[in-house]
């Protein structure tokens, strides 16, 4: 893909993302919002994609949250940048059913896994909000490593 | 007549395919369109379906353009052109497992609810490159490859 099949699919981001690795099918938003680059995590019915142990396989905000809260998230208010803090969003669509995730660089932007596409650096966190991946539902924060 | 066509078209595909983006962007939407004029140019709209090979073709670009930037496994699942792949039943597997090989994707969904099975080891769930790995060594060992 590249700069201009995004900025149509995700209009929201005007030109105010950049590029930042080739098109890659083997991970996804949730696993790059969990800093893994190798997995791609969904709670798919069939069973076929990796989740974390022990947190059920449903399309669910609850799911997520607990998904992310094993690797040391927790729920938090706001997608400012805090000093010693990560943070990542969790996105929905209109029923409520997590669509996306992205997770904040050092700088205050934020970094989204495009499905099977590229990683983008986005400006601000809502650039990717749409028709795609929904409005962003959730803040999650962990004391960085 | 079928068989040769079916197969003139698959190596017209294959130079297409690996032709890539690597002279532009705007030249992959130029491409897949002159794909589209040069398939209708050589076989009827209507026997289009016939030729699995070209049906097969038609649904995979659809579905790849439509949810190439999705995450959620069940959205890229429950698009309409990829359960019409599914819907195509045996017929699809030699040319889902082909496609696999060249670039991986999204096809497990597909073809465990094709085939019934799923040879993939509960510890690689997730890791795309291996459970591809994993399907076309059972694609082999069946005679579908």
């Amino acid at each position: 893909m590249g700069e201009q099949d995004i900025k149509r699919e995700f209009p929201n981001l005007e030109s105010n993302f950049n590029i930042t690795s080739p098109v890659d099918p083997d991970y996804n938003c949730i696993a790059w919002a969990a800093n893994n680059n190798d997995l791609w995590w969904w709670p798919d019915i069939q069973g076929t994609k990796y989740w974390p142990l022990g947190i059920e396989r449903e399309e669910t905000i609850d799911a997520f949250i607990k998904a992310y809260e094993k690797i040391g998230y927790t729920v938090c208010a706001n997608g400012d940048l805090e000093s010693g803090y990560d943070k990542i969003a969790i996105f929905v669509s209109v029923r409520n059913k997590p669509l996306h995730a992205a997770r904040q660089l050092n700088n205050g932007h934020w970094t989204s896994k495009l499905g099977e596409w590229e990683d983008i650096e986005h400006f601000n966190v809502q650039g990717v909000e749409g028709k795609h991946y929904g409005r962003v539902a959730v803040f999650m924060k962990r004391i960085k490593e | 007549m079928t068989a040769i066509a079916s197969g003139y078209m698959s190596s017209f595909f294959d130079v297409f395919e690996e032709a890539g983006t690597a002279v532009g962007e705007e030249s992959d939407s130029i491409r897949k369109q002159c794909l589209v004029s040069f398939m209708h140019s050589i076989i009827p709209f209507s026997s289009a379906n016939i030729i699995p090979e070209v049906k097969f073709l038609n649904l995979k670009t659809e579905w790849e353009e439509d949810t190439g930037m999705l995450s959620s496994d069940s959205e890229i699942a429950l698009h309409p052109a990829y359960q019409q792949i599914i819907g195509m039943g045996q017929g699809a597997i030699p040319l889902i497992l082909n496609e696999m090989k060249k670039k991986r994707g999204q096809w497990f969904w597909a073809l465990k609810s094709i085939t019934g099975e799923d040879p993939v080891p509960l510890e690689i769930r997730g890791n795309i490159k291996k459970m591809t790995g994993v399907w076309i060594k059972w694609g082999e060992e069946k005679g579908y490859l």
